[in-house]
């Protein structure tokens, strides 16, 4: 059989694991973002205990291999009696080392933006709330979007790690191909070109979407 | 006895497995990357060409799907590599392809003033390379070189899948055997830990003699 031959007998089950993959991607950014933002404002509150705990969780998260947390979350809370399916355990494993990496992405936009504009903000009486709503993040945003984004394309990348449990993602797709035709590179090579073109777009599209933001804002 | 106890010894084989991956593949991604690095700035055109392509590919491709194409995929031109090798040879390139990046803007950071100065007393390109700008750029680099070798050690962890027998697959022997998961899974990431902490110690002391290079 030739190659484009195998590879169309193949494409809507790969085109299926696609849709996996986007899923956990858009499922683990969602959450690594909220738990990023909290890690970044327990980070820079004056509290002293929230500080500590988010330091820890950050230094604890980026420490262990992401694998490791995976098989924590879907074979060890398993055996506790935490049962998670795959795609759950994955979102929570991505979203909670992202988040981990999100925090720290956060708080140095957050602490970049100049103390002075928060004082100014402050004396004209603005409320807390506000001052970080309307004056701080907006300012933070252009320094927060570069590596925001680089991190968004390797989430892509790792959500191929659950093929090590099972989950039906693009990964899991050619790996399955690969013993049903015995033709690995052709299979593996198919994964590769989608997954790619997936990166390239993602990235340039984000690329142009922050050279936009960077254009409107000066 | 405990099974953790019991489990110990498997562990402490992983361990000489991961750290041996870790640093053969470390130290040839390094000086990869410095010779990568070299080539992206004064290289020509289409040796440029090249390393911007391979860099993009290692970069935008799933580590775990460049593992298999060596491993699995490479079979289909006849090339049977053993598991370990195939996991070296993809922690190098995989390795090689990040240390590129990170030495390009290592050794850019260091001014164009040091190699002018350099030639004008007459030292060749490789000496002012060893004696004045790496050095110099080492000690810039030092943090992003440190996330460089525990990324590369939580990257080890992707070769069991493979059958490499590391800490990952212990620890996964463990769980099947055992039935106890929530045991092996948790040693595993504490053997991680205390990996990780030891590179960064050791880094911690390297900066500090490097930094009289600042």
């Amino acid at each position: 059989m030739s190659l484009f031959s195998i590879w169309g007998q193949y494409f809507p089950s790969y085109l299926q694991g696609l849709g996996v993959t986007i899923e956990l991607t858009v499922l683990s950014l969602a959450l690594a973002l909220v738990i990023g933002f909290v890690l970044a404002l327990m980070r820079l509150s004056k509290v002293r205990g929230l500080v500590i705990v988010a330091t820890v969780y950050t230094d604890v998260l980026r420490a262990i291999p992401v694998l490791v947390m995976l098989f924590i979350a879907y074979y060890s809370l398993g055996a506790i009696g935490i049962k998670l399916s795959g795609v759950e355990a994955a979102v929570l494993t991505l979203g909670a080392f992202y988040g981990a990496l999100y925090g720290e992405v956060f708080r140095g936009g957050i602490s970049g933006v100049d103390p002075g504009q928060r004082e100014a903000a402050a004396a004209l009486g603005l409320p807390p709330s506000s001052v970080m709503r309307k004056v701080v993040l907006p300012q933070a945003f252009l320094a927060i979007l570069p590596p925001a984004t680089n991190r968004f394309a390797d989430i892509i990348k790792d959500t191929s790690l659950v093929v090590t449990i099972s989950v039906a993602d693009l990964m899991l797709q050619s790996y399955q191909a690969i013993s049903a035709t015995y033709r690995p590179m052709d299979m593996l090579g198919l994964a590769a070109i989608m997954y790619f073109v997936v990166y390239l777009l993602v990235s340039r599209v984000l690329a142009r979407w922050e050279l936009n933001v960077q254009r409107r804002r000066s | 006895m405990h099974v953790a106890w019991l489990y110990l010894g498997p562990f402490l084989q992983g361990t000489g497995v991961t750290l041996e991956l870790t640093i053969v593949s470390t130290v040839v991604a390094l000086v990869a990357g410095i010779l990568g690095a070299l080539g992206m700035i004064h290289g020509g055109k289409i040796l440029r060409a090249v390393l911007v392509v391979y860099v993009e590919l290692v970069r935008g491709l799933p580590p775990i799907l460049q593992l298999f194409i060596i491993f699995f995929g490479l079979t289909q031109f006849g090339v049977q590599l053993d598991a370990f090798s195939a996991a070296l040879i993809w922690l190098m390139v995989y390795g090689a392809g990040y240390a590129i990046e990170v030495f390009r803007a290592g050794i850019q950071d260091v001014s164009e003033g040091q190699w002018e100065a350099a030639r004008s007393v007459g030292m060749g390109y490789f000496t002012t390379l060893r004696k004045i700008i790496l050095p110099q750029a080492f000690a810039l680099m030092m943090p992003e070189l440190t996330n460089f070798t525990v990324l590369q050690l939580k990257n080890t962890t992707f070769v069991f899948f493979i059958g490499v027998a590391d800490i990952m697959y212990q620890a996964q022997q463990g769980a099947a055997s055992t039935e106890q998961p929530q045991v092996m899974f948790v040693m595993a990431a504490l053997f991680y830990l205390v990996l990780n902490g030891g590179i960064s110690r050791v880094a911690a002391l390297v900066e500090r003699r490097l930094t009289a290079y600042r």
